[in-house]
């Protein structure tokens, strides 16, 4: 029991972070405005993409597959996949701060908007590598309960197995 | 497991593909249904006038040295004396001013052309809208 309370509230806090997260991307609350220019601006300081208007489309794409992703997280049927997206983007997420960090750049991070601008890289990297542990927990967790899901009642002898 | 894993970002991707593209879509034509503010000027208008301009940065030193507007001269209030003399020296009085900062929230810009206005006395000053993001370094 314990064990399930723990599990739900590393699922709704992962969920509440990349909803947050994916949000002020989207819409600058403080200012009453769209967020994604300054989201544009944020992406292209990391130096990575080769062309301007790949940063636009990430701008725009990205929030919402955060949004989505976390929502997931909280819906059975999709539970699997959300997990893998979020530890997916966590890793990318981390691979540009870390490459940021090794070229010396001193950048803010545009993980949460201007909500939260820092550029402590190493306080950010220590944060998402702890995202994404806590998004391998349920990653682990989930394919779990999936091959258990998976597994026939009637096993490879004829008979009856419990799951 | 992978495949169902697969399967599911795949359904995932795509459901926030619509919204994505609803909300770019609105975003975009954001800046332009919205009003000028005293003394902006859209990056459109700037194109019209050939590029002929005399462009600010606003943005911290280190901004300015990761990559800046062509042709762009720094001076950005916390090294304002020091900045102002080399903008005195670079500045062509028939270009008009355009000062830009980060993006589309950021005050900076604003706060330039303020003090070239009040203190240098430069009328043809102007605020591009939207920021770096108007007009992205390639």
């Amino acid at each position: 029991m314990a064990g399930k309370v723990i599990l739900l509230a590393l699922r709704t806090a992962l969920a509440w972070t990349f909803v947050h997260a994916g949000a002020l991307k989207i819409w600058d609350f403080a200012h009453a405005q769209p967020a994604t220019p300054d989201f544009v601006v944020a992406i292209q300081q990391y130096r990575l993409l080769p062309s301007p208007d790949l940063a636009v489309l990430i701008a725009v794409y990205l929030p919402w597959v955060e949004i989505f992703a976390a929502l997931g997280l909280l819906v059975r049927r999709v539970q699997l996949g959300a997990a893998f997206t979020i530890a997916g983007l966590t890793t990318i997420f981390m691979a540009a701060l870390a490459s940021a960090w090794s070229r010396g750049l001193r950048i803010e991070c545009g993980c949460f908007g201007r909500d939260q601008i820092s550029t402590d890289i190493p306080a950010l990297l220590l944060r998402d590598a702890c995202i994404l542990v806590a998004a391998l927990i349920l990653l682990f967790l989930d394919s779990r309960a999936a091959a258990v899901k998976d597994r026939p009642i009637f096993g490879a002898s004829g008979r009856f197995t419990l799951p | 497991m992978i495949a169902r894993a697969l399967r599911q970002t795949a359904l995932l991707l795509a459901l926030a593909l619509l919204p994505a593209i609803v909300s770019g879509v609105v975003q975009l034509r954001w800046d332009d249904a919205e009003p000028l503010a005293a003394g902006e000027v859209r990056a459109a208008t700037v194109r019209e006038w050939g590029a002929k301009v005399q462009w600010v940065d606003a943005r911290p030193r280190d901004k300015f040295a990761a990559g800046h507007i062509d042709g762009a001269l720094l001076l950005n209030e916390d090294e304002w004396s020091k900045l102002v003399p080399a903008f005195l020296d670079a500045w062509d009085p028939d270009l008009p001013v355009v000062v830009y900062c980060e993006g589309g929230s950021c005050e900076a810009s604003h706060a330039v052309a303020r003090r070239l206005r009040e203190e240098l006395k430069i009328g043809n000053v102007h605020v591009l809208k939207g920021g770096l993001t108007a007009w992205p370094v390639k």
